[in-house]
């Protein structure tokens, strides 16, 4: 199962739309990373609205993709991260502490605009 | 024999009523209802000694206990009336028919306790039933109402939301506080959210642990907290418990919490008429109306 990475302008879209499993986390990861490579992409949005359960594993995995991304010059924003998603991370103690974070798609899209003065 | 001692006091039911009265209404004075009037308290009385009578008779079906319980606990009698008053019933009741047996001996007499004893306590079992039914009610639906005001979360602007907290914030509340909390982001569509602590009397470690968690969540769901409200006490147990709020904007007061959450979210407030302007329009002294 691959997640489909789409490309609007200068930025990467991706929508996960099913529960991630540590295969397809880490294969997410480096097809994000090929398609930043290709496409010298400068901002990307993650849409996590769809998924309702995030564990440890998938929690690192995200924020090593956006460290990862932004040694390659490109901005990461999470958006639409659950109530009960945000809920459990935080009593696991993942704080995801250097990871923006919006709302929706939207909000996620200005921030990016707002973040490289484009 | 049980039927021979209920013949006896239902025979002597005058006298034990008259007994019972006097009991009663010398405890009256020491105890409780000062304030009712003694004509109520006394047709109230003969309404219980008669309850009390008919069902030891065997036709005072509990139904007609519940009843009479029921409007006991709509007035608002005291549920020490109620046992004191089967308590001297049992009393009374025990003196007259004592009284009327010619020989007591020792056997005989805890018969009749134990005659006596189960005429008064199921009638005292149903109406303390009756009575903590009716407490356990108003309790749970007190308990609603106060979840109903632990967390309200009031969306003041668009983008913009306020959740005032008021009183002792303990585990169970502070999970209740943040599903409230996140909920109310999705729904609101919420980009700051100000958090008042203006009402709650101590923060502690455990309640700023609790209030840190919230806001981390709500960081993740991609918007801002504000804590707003911190007096100058509060702010000192903070930092004498060495509690970091760094990460998390302070203002003292929800005015000027509410000024940041502007400035984030790219607003400004426009007064539409300056006060001295309106007035000189109403002199007729400002710049158009001159030219005229």
């Amino acid at each position: 199962m691959r997640i489909p990475i789409l490309k609007l302008h200068n930025y990467l879209l991706i929508s996960i739309q099913t529960e991630l499993d540590d295969q397809t986390a880490i294969q997410f990861q480096e097809d994000l990373l090929k398609e930043i490579h290709q496409t010298e992409a400068t901002g990307v949005v993650i849409d996590l609205t769809s998924v309702e359960v995030i564990d440890s594993f998938i929690a690192k995995v995200l924020g090593d993709v956006v460290l990862m991304s932004d040694l390659m010059g490109a901005k990461v924003v999470l958006t639409g991260i659950q109530p009960a998603v945000a809920m459990t991370l935080i009593e696991l103690g993942i704080h995801m502490q250097n990871v923006p974070t919006a709302l929706d798609l939207e909000q996620g899209l200005l921030k990016l605009h707002q973040e490289l003065g484009e | 024999m049980g039927r021979d001692l209920k013949e006896v006091a239902i025979k002597n039911k005058e006298h034990i009523i008259k007994e019972w009265n006097k009991e009663i209404s010398r405890l009256k004075d020491v105890n409780y209802t000062a304030e009712i009037s003694a004509e109520l308290f006394e047709s109230n009385n003969e309404e219980f000694v008669n309850v009390i009578l008919n069902s030891i008779r065997g036709d005072g079906t509990p139904q007609v206990i519940k009843d009479f319980s029921d409007r006991m606990i709509h007035l608002g009698w005291p549920l020490s009336y109620i046992t004191d008053g089967l308590l001297v019933f049992r009393k009374v009741t025990l003196d007259t028919i004592l009284h009327h047996i010619d020989q007591p001996e020792g056997e005989y007499i805890s018969e009749v306790l134990k005659y006596v004893d189960s005429w008064v306590e199921p009638i005292i079992r149903q109406l303390v039933n009756e009575y903590s039914v009716s407490w356990e009610h108003v309790v749970s639906l007190q308990r609603i109402a106060l979840q109903e005001l632990s967390a309200p979360l009031i969306p003041v602007m668009d983008n913009i939301t306020i959740m005032p907290l008021i009183g002792t914030i303990d585990t169970e509340r502070a999970k209740f506080i943040m599903e409230n909390l996140l909920e109310g982001v999705m729904r609101h569509n919420a980009e700051v959210v100000l958090i008042d602590i203006t009402g709650v009397p101590v923060v502690d470690t455990m309640v700023a642990h609790h209030l840190f968690q919230a806001t981390e969540a709500v960081r993740l769901l991609g918007a801002k907290c504000i804590l707003v409200g911190i007096r100058p006490e509060i702010a000192q147990t903070i930092v004498n418990l060495g509690i970091n709020f760094t990460d998390l904007p302070t203002k003292s007061t929800l005015k000027k919490g509410f000024l940041l959450a502007l400035e984030i979210t790219n607003k400004k407030i426009l007064e539409v008429e300056n006060k001295t302007q309106s007035i000189d329009k109403l002199l007729g002294l400002d710049k158009g109306s001159e030219k005229n």
